[in-house]
């Protein structure tokens, strides 16, 4: 791992405190150049504060935040000019047209007056708005002004984009757009990507490296594979019936003395049992789960997913919120 | 500089837009300083010639008329301020490497080229009904440039309420602040007619010699005099208030 320092997007013990909480409570990394770095991790654990430290928005409590060298609080100006930013609320205008947003934000960024024009029919064409773009933003769909927003980051053509969950509420093509947008920009201009996100397979599609994120702490980190490796194990799960505490519980007892367990835990109504070659191991659980006296309602048998990943890491499952999706997601007709 | 220069022209022009845009917020603000122009005027014209010794009443409270409408109107940029705020956009606009004084003075700037368009159309209006300028045309400009900086001033009051509070009812009370003032000035008679007490707080209210400066270019001529003293209060005013949303934007964005 790179010193925070030479790195494209660097953090030593990064923290910041409100009132009443610990919003980030330590945080080191280092993104290398070039790299899709997801930060992954449930509502109010910290994402947005970090990033909003990193993109000089908010001061750190302690620890300092590097952007291709240049330190966040020191050096704030110069790291404006080098990223590129969409937060988790789009911050738009509504009384400007799509058009004269990302004209105005380029201007403000220092793209010449000549070359705005162009490079306003270029985003306008990638995010997909060019019908929309001499509408009022009033009018445009959430999903269009997350589309927007995204347009707007890039307009300056930044190497260093930093992207709050950038399709937290977007339709699954809107998402999917939205993915192959970023990787087409890593891939044909190595620009590096801080992307948060609550979505695991949005974390396993399009991060190099990836790291959780729970109550403000690094708790597990590396790319995808890796961690998913680090489970050593497929992913056995048996659904019985909860209410039975002692039959779970004379069940967990038996399965701990298994060849090539790795873990067992519980969750609801779930024995998770972590073991190498699962589905030789298969038989014997189910028959070890039946003979503590316990009913089978349903098996499966799973290679490890960033969310064993997150489970093992954090004890729980991560849940998306389910009434989150922002106004109007979804549809493409004005409000 | 150059950034500096760039940034608060272009957001100068997004916020006279944003006027152009929505004109039903103007309306209010037209209405008002019209309707006391004319109950003003309907309730004492009559006694001022012989009360106060003038003639033409009208002109007299024509840059009352012009004061409570630019006041108004420029409240309007604390209010769009907070709205930045809620939305977002003020983010985006601290995220970009623009000097942050250009979100300030663009806002500051916007607000005289709109307090002018705006008493331009009051000065019109009410020019049917008084006995015109006595200062000839070039009085006209000079009203409508005076009101355009105590614009730019009275601005900087809504402005450092909208970012130092993030509300947006807070900026739009930074308009109540400006009846103090203006019962505190010679609105409706000539100080020389005020209790001593009264003479004095009027002495040492900016507003008193925006209104004496305009007065004397409609009553009177060019009197240099007066207008040097209607610049220096703006000017002062303006330095203060300029000063305090400058202080409100470095603690908002510290
Ligand atoms: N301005 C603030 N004032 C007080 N507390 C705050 C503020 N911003 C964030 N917090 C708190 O800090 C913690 C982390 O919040 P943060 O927004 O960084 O989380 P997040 O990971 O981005 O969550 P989400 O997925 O919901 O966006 C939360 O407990 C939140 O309530
Ligand atoms: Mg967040």
């Amino acid at each position: 791992m790179t010193a925070a320092r030479d790195a494209a997007i660097g953090a030593e013990g990064l923290v910041r405190d409100f009132p009443a909480v610990r919003a980030v409570d330590g945080i080191d990394l280092a993104v290398e150049r070039g790299q899709v770095f997801g930060f992954l991790g449930a509502n109010g654990s910290g994402k947005t504060t970090t990033i909003r430290m990193l993109t000089t928005l908010l001061r750190p409590t302690a620890g300092r935040g590097y952007v291709d060298g240049l330190d966040v609080q020191r050096e704030a100006s110069e790291v404006r000019r080098r990223i590129g930013v969409a937060l988790q609320e789009a911050g738009l205008d509504d009384l400007q047209t799509g058009r004269e947003l990302l004209a105005l934000q380029g201007r403000l960024h220092g793209v010449r007056r000549g070359e705005i024009a162009a490079r306003v029919d270029e985003l306008l064409a990638i995010v997909d708005l060019e019908d929309a773009a001499d509408r009022r933003i009033g009018t445009y769909s959430g999903g269009m002004q997350r589309r927007l927003d995204l347009a707007s980051a890039l307009v300056h053509r930044p190497g260093i984009v930093f992207l709050d969950e950038p399709t937290t509420g977007l339709d699954p093509i809107s998402r999917d757009a939205v993915w192959r947008y970023v990787e087409q920009l890593n891939r044909d201009e190595g620009v590096t990507f801080f992307l948060t996100t609550q979505y695991l397979e949005e974390a396993d599609r399009l991060a190099d490296e990836v790291a959780i994120i729970d109550a403000g702490r690094i708790v597990a980190q590396g790319s995808p594979a890796d961690l998913k490796a680090t489970i050593g194990a497929d992913v056995v799960t048996i659904h019985v019936d909860a209410d039975d505490g002692a039959g779970i519980a004379r069940a967990l007892l038996r399965i701990e003395e298994l060849d090539g367990l790795e873990e067992v835990r519980t969750l609801d109504d779930a024995i998770v049992v972590y073991i190498t070659d699962g589905s030789r191991a298969i038989a014997r659980l189910v028959t070890v789960v039946q003979e503590s006296g316990l009913d089978v309602r349903e098996v499966t048998l799973a290679q490890p997913t960033l969310d064993d990943v997150f489970l093992r890491a954090t004890g729980r499952h991560l849940e998306v919120d389910a009434e989150a999706p922002s106004p109007g997601a979804g549809e493409e007709e004005a409000r | 500089m150059t950034a500096l220069v760039i940034g608060t022209y272009q957001l100068a022009w997004r916020a006279v837009r944003e006027t152009i845009r929505q004109p039903g917020v103007e309306v209010g603000n037209l209405f008002i300083p019209l309707f006391f122009f004319f109950v003003t005027v309907g309730a004492i014209s009559n006694i001022a010639a012989p009360a106060f010794g003038i003639e033409n009443y009208e002109a007299f409270q024509l840059p009352v008329a012009i004061t409570q409408g630019v006041a108004g109107a420029a409240a309007i940029s604390g209010v769009a301020i907070v709205k930045d705020i809620e939305s977002g956009y003020f983010d985006k606009l601290l995220l970009t490497p623009m000097p942050r004084l250009a979100i300030v003075l663009g806002r500051l700037i916007a607000d005289g080229i709109r307090c002018m368009a705006f008493t331009s159309i009051i000065v019109a209006v009410l020019s049917v009904f008084t006995a015109g300028m006595a200062a000839g045309p070039l009085g006209y400009v000079v009203v409508i440039a005076l009101a355009g900086l105590f614009g730019v001033a009275y601005s900087g009051i809504g402005v450092t309420i909208g970012l130092r509070t993030g509300n947006a009812q807070a900026a739009q009370a930074g308009f109540l602040i400006f009846f103090p003032l203006l019962f505190l000035s010679p609105a409706f008679a000539p100080k020389e007619f005020f209790d001593p007490w009264m003479e004095f707080l009027a002495s040492i209210n900016p507003v008193t010699y925006l209104l004496e400066g305009m007065r004397t270019l409609a009553l009177d001529g060019w009197e240099w005099d007066n207008l040097a003293g209607a610049l220096a209060s703006v000017f002062g005013l303006g330095v203060v208030t300029a000063g305090l949303a400058l202080w409100a934007l470095r603690t908002r964005t510290a």
